[in-house]
Parts: C-alpha cells; structure tokens; sequence
C-alpha cells in the first residue's frame, strides 16, 4: 500500500478524475473531500463491508420449501 | 435469453427484460444482470437470479407492507444516473435474508435496491445518516399463519 503524508488543505490526486483533499483535521478523526466521476460509488469502508457480507450471507441458497409458509401473505 | 438456474431450472427471458446493475452489487461486483421473477401473484417477494450465475439468487421483498414508515431520501445524482422522474417512479425493493428459522427472516433496509422498471436499470445504494440496519426482522410478532393456527 502506497502511505502519503498531507497537511490540511493538500490534495492527492488518483488517475485523471479523482481528487482526495485533506479538508480538516480534529484528534484522530480526519475530514476528507472526494472529487470522483459519479459512476465511481464511493463508502465508507465499514459499511461497504456490512453490506458485501449480508448481500453474500443472502445469497446461500434457501430451500424453496422454506418459503412455503409465505405463500399466503399479499401485498395486501 | 435462457438463464440457468439451480434454483427454478432453466428460464427463457428477453435480454430486454433482465434488470442490469451496471455497478454489480456489493459483494458481487461482476454481477450486471438478474431476471426478476415474482413468488406468487400479488405476493411482496421475488427473486433476484442471476443471468450469468446458476447459483446466485435472492430473495426480495417489497418492503412496505412490512415496514409502513420506510422513508428515505433519494439522492439526485442517483435520480439522475437511474433516469428516474415524477411520471417514472423508482420501485423499491430489498434483499432479504432466510436464516435457519424462516420466521426469522430479515430484510436489509440499509441497502435498498432502487430500480428504474421501464428502463429496467438497477443499483443497490446505501442510505446516508440512516436510523436503518442491514437486519430487520419482517415477522417480529412470528409468521402470521402461524398465529393463526394457534401458534405451537
């Protein structure tokens, strides 16, 4: 992994079209603005990873019997 | 085109039918294409299966007759890139989790799926500043057959 170090207000920038600045600084918590074409999506890493885990954790094949039970409900 | 699938056999679809994710999913970015196949008429769950992966399917649910109060806010710029407007609204729908108790079943209101239906474009999004989670229970109460026979 490539470490850079930045002061506030500094920038990185990756490829042709994405902007990292370094907006503030505060303790332990850092502020940072992206500048990215919009069909870049863009997340926090922690949630990223809470939603890659229950869309895998979804995807384990459910017996279809299991769902027998639902038949009865409606939009209702 | 005809989709294989572990899970309903072979299905003959129009290309023009499938819902593309042009982004993939999260967790599944490689995957752009799933046939939308409803449960049972007038049922809120459907299934989500893949075009091009006989193994991956899920199962979706219309959230809002389980969670009434479901509101957000849809970005603009999601607004935009989906082609969405006032006389094409987004349908709504959320991936749903069945763990070994079926009655447990948890649908994920964090990361709707946000589909344009005529241009059959798709992308899931993760909500901003949200009071919602990636599990909530849609039967709290139990299955409501179940109540209805008595519950065991």
């Amino acid at each position: 992994m490539l470490a850079l170090t930045r002061k506030v207000g500094e920038r990185i920038v990756i490829g042709d079209n994405i902007v990292l600045t370094i907006v503030d600084i505060k303790g332990d918590s850092i502020r940072l603005g992206i500048e990215a074409p919009k069909e870049i999506k863009i997340y926090r890493g922690e949630i990223y990873d809470a939603i890659a885990a229950e869309n895998q954790q979804s995807a384990q094949p459910v017996d279809l019997s299991k769902m027998e039970i639902l038949k009865g409900i409606t939009k209702g | 085109m005809l989709i294989q699938s572990t899970r309903f056999g072979e299905i003959e679809i129009a290309d023009s039918a499938l819902i593309r994710f042009p982004a993939g999913l999260p967790g599944f970015p490689a995957e752009h294409a799933f046939a939308f196949l409803p449960y049972q008429p007038d049922s809120p769950f459907a299934f989500l299966q893949s075009a091009t992966d006989p193994d991956l399917s899920f199962v979706i649910t219309d959230p809002f007759p389980f969670f009434k109060e479901y509101c957000f806010k849809l970005e603009d710029t999601i607004i935009a890139e989906l082609g969405l407007a006032d006389d094409n609204p987004p349908k709504i729908v959320n991936i749903v989790r069945i763990p070994e108790k079926t009655e447990e079943m948890t649908a994920n209101l964090l990361a709707p799926i946000v589909i344009n239906w005529v241009s059959r474009t798709a992308m899931q999004i993760v909500l901003e500043k949200s009071p919602y989670t990636v599990r909530h229970r849609l039967f709290p109460q139990g299955l409501p057959n179940q109540a209805a026979k008595g519950g065991k």
